[in-house]
Formats: structure tokens, sequence, C-alpha cells
């Protein structure tokens, strides 16, 4: 397995407890929001999914029209 | 108030780790369709060339965009065809109706500026079951650089058409313009936009790009700040889906559970752009309707002249010309800045109107969007 580094890695780890903590808050608001998917889509649309669905044309976060 | 120490994103990375973004994938999961390169607006960071034209793009060429969409839209969940103008609405009802009926099982979005929306409208995007997306940057005073044609700010127009939305009872996410990011902005921003009612927000910082030659060249701490107070801001009622600052947050997530490398797409998704007259520019879609003596006009095919399975197919197979110094750009990022696991490489449209070429690396808006955006939102995390 050939070596790998990443310092932006060790800087996030080395950030302290607050990263977790604020990483937590956040994945219960996506928990809650895949869970009222009927009142944030369409009527009777697919499950809603996070990144995905509010703007297609970013969700990949590289080469998007604005 | 400390500044926000930025690191240098093109300190050297010993061995990258990252492993996606290698190649073009053949098959795309959303395509950009241009009914027109009209808009009744002419807002001072505009990079659209041709908006005060009004060239509507022919249903022949959606017929032609849906033979190969239909095909591909049932083995890609969600499969997207994103109206984006000039302004989509600019193009009528019924001529949009008539460019959206050769499409079978994809989702349609529309990207607009609101002015034009009202209760018919709203029928038609109800029927159509079109998602919207409407473009407004903040309260008034921040909105100022959307103007009408005659100069006049168009925050009331704008206003009145997301009235007909709520009215309708039809969801709207948001795109804001960011000019001047700096400390003191983020809270009345997000709250603004709280308030607004959309489901969830972007926010573009302004981009140096098309025929805005305004720099974008901004205080470093000053927008690491912006994008810290922004996480406070949302932190505190995350009832908004708040698109940088999420992503920022999975990628922190990721980090600490050690599996990073699988948030960057394993290939470039080549995302075509439809142009009025069926010409297919992949990856970048600002790049429509741009010529270079280097580049030619950017477009890979015609779909009125070659089906669009087989332009993406050939382009991707065996990139050439200006996509195929793009990889190499992006192959660069790979090798000499730390933050490639978070962004995946410098936008191709952000190369080309920053530094005239795409094999280049760090671009402003990299440096605005993505690594002060990292490195605000753990800046916040750092300090609350």
């Amino acid at each position: 397995m050939r070596e790998t580094t990443d310092p932006l890695a060790e800087r996030v780890r080395a950030a302290g407890p607050g990263v977790a903590a604020l990483v937590a808050e956040a994945e219960r608001v996506w928990r809650d929001r895949a869970g009222s998917a009927g009142g944030r889509g369409l009527p009777g649309g697919p499950v809603w999914r996070p990144f995905e669905d509010a703007f297609p044309t970013f969700y990949q976060f590289t080469n998007r029209p604005r | 108030m400390p500044s926000i120490s930025v690191e240098p994103a093109e300190a050297a990375v010993p061995v990258s780790p990252w492993t996606g973004m290698r190649g073009v994938a053949p098959v795309p999961s959303y395509v950009v369709m241009q009914p027109t390169t009209l808009c009744n607006l002419a807002c001072d960071y505009c990079y659209l060339p041709e908006r005060r034209e009004n060239h509507r793009m022919p249903v022949a060429v959606a017929q032609a965009v849906a033979q190969t969409v239909n095909q591909w839209a049932p083995a890609v969940p969600g499969f997207s065809v994103v109206w984006h103008g000039g302004e989509p609405t600019a193009a009528g009802r019924t001529h949009l109706g008539a460019l959206m009926a050769p499409f079978q099982r994809v989702e349609h979005h529309l990207q607009t500026n609101a002015t034009l929306l009202d209760d018919p409208w709203c029928e038609f995007l109800r029927e159509h079951r079109v998602r919207v997306g409407i473009s407004i940057d903040g309260p008034p005073e921040l909105t100022g650089a959307r103007v009408d044609r005659g100069g006049r700010p168009a925050y009331r127009l704008i206003m009145r058409g997301i009235e007909a939305l709520r009215r309708n009872g039809i969801p709207f996410s948001a795109l804001c313009v960011v000019s001047q990011p700096r400390p003191g902005l983020a809270a009345g921003l997000y709250e603004f936009f709280a308030g607004l009612g959309c489901h969830a927000l972007g926010i573009n910082v302004e981009e140096q790009e098309g025929v805005n030659t305004r720099s974008n060249a901004q205080d470093g701490a000053a927008v690491a700040e912006f994008w810290a107070e922004l996480t406070t801001a949302w932190r505190a009622d995350p009832r908004v889906e708040l698109r940088e600052v999420e992503w920022a947050l999975r990628y922190l997530g990721a980090t600490l559970d050690g599996r990073a490398d699988e948030l960057l797409p394993r290939r470039l998704d080549p995302i075509p752009t439809i142009g009025r007259s069926g010409g297919v520019i992949l990856l970048s879609p600002e790049l429509a309707g741009f010529s270079d003596p280097r580049y030619g006009d950017f477009t890979s095919g015609n779909v009125l002249s070659t089906p669009l399975s087989e332009i993406v197919e050939a382009a991707t197979a065996r990139p050439a010309g200006w996509i195929a110094e793009y990889l190499a750009g992006v192959q660069a990022c790979r090798e000499s800045c730390r933050y490639f696991g978070f962004c995946g490489g410098a936008h191709a449209a952000n190369r080309y109107f920053e530094h005239g070429r795409f094999d280049t690396t760090v671009t402003e808006h990299c440096r605005n969007s993505k690594i002060r955006l990292l490195e605000g939102v753990l800046s916040h995390a750092r300090d609350h």
C-alpha cells in the first residue's frame, strides 16, 4: 500500500472536539431532513436527497453553472 | 477580532492521497439547456454574452437532446434537465413547454430571476413538476447589482415573483451572489433567506468570468471570517440547507471518519450544456457563447447533426483540445493542492477566465469559495 499524506486532514483532526461536535449537529439536521422529505420536495416526489436535490447542477461542487 | 489564517494552497503535498476525479464519465447525471439567450435584467456581474439577444432554442434541438436523455434517464436516479438562461422564463410558457415535452422520466429544474413569475407561471411549474431555484442576493441593499435594463433595482420585481411562488405553495431554493464577503455580513444575510422561505441556499462569491471582468481578488481573512460567521448563523437555526457550509461539514465529518477520499466523484460529470442552437459544451456551462483563437467555440459537436450520446462518448473517451488541457490541470491540482480532496480541482471556466488557459491550478474562485470556506468553517468549529 502506498503511503499517502493529507496535511489538511491532520489539521482537521488536530482542531479539537469542536469539529466533531459541529459535524454531529449537522448529521442530526440531515437525518431530520430526510425524515421530512415530503414537505420539502414536490408532493409525491421521491425521498429528498441532501446535497443532490437542492442544487442538481452543483452537488458535485465542481464545474457548475450559476 | 482575530483574523483567520489561511493555508497557502500551493504548499507541497508530498504524495496525493486522492483517487477521485480521474477522467470524464461517459454518462452525465444532468444536462443544462439554454431555452433562450435573452434576459430581461442587466445585472452588474452577469457573465452571459448574449443576454440582450432573443435567440430561442428551436424545438428540434430539444427533441434531439431528448433522444439521448430518454435513454440515459432510466439508469440515473434523479436525472435532471436544468433550464438555465439567459432567463428561461423569457422564452415564454408555450415555448418552454414545447421544449420540455420530448423529455420523459426526468426532473425538470429551472433557475430564474423570478421577475416574470405569476400565478399562470406557477400553474405551469406545478403542472410540469419543475423544481425552482431563484436568484436574489439578499435584502435590497445587497441585491442592488440586480437591475433591469434601465438600471432600476429589480428587487421589488423579484419579491413579487417569490410571493407568487409562496402563494401557490411552490417550494424554491435560492442562489445568492456575494460580491464582497466580509465580517459582519453573514448573520443578516442568512436571516433574510431563512425568512424568505427558501428550503436551500447557495452562496456564489462573485467571479471574474465571461463578460464580467471585475477582479474577484479578495482579502483572504475577511472572506474566511464571512464563512465562519455564516456557519455560526446556520448552526443557530439550520432550517435552510446551506450548500457551501454543509458541503464543508460533510467533508470534515468524512475526514474524521477517515473516508474523505470517498467524497469526490470517481470521474468528472461531463455536464453537457446545450446552447440554443444545439451546440454542446461539456464540463463548463459558462463557456457557452464564447470563442478563443486557441480553443475555438469550446463545443464538442451539435445535436442537430450528431446524437448527444455520441458527442459525449467521443469527447470523454478521447479528450482533446481544451478538455485535455483541463484534465491536465485537474491532475496538476491533485499533485499540488492540499485542498484537492475537498475541491476536486479548479473549475474550468475559472481557470480560463482568470488565467487564459486550462492547465493552471489555483484560482481566485478556489481561494474565495473553497479554501477560505473550509478554513472559515474550521475556524468556527475551533472557536465554538
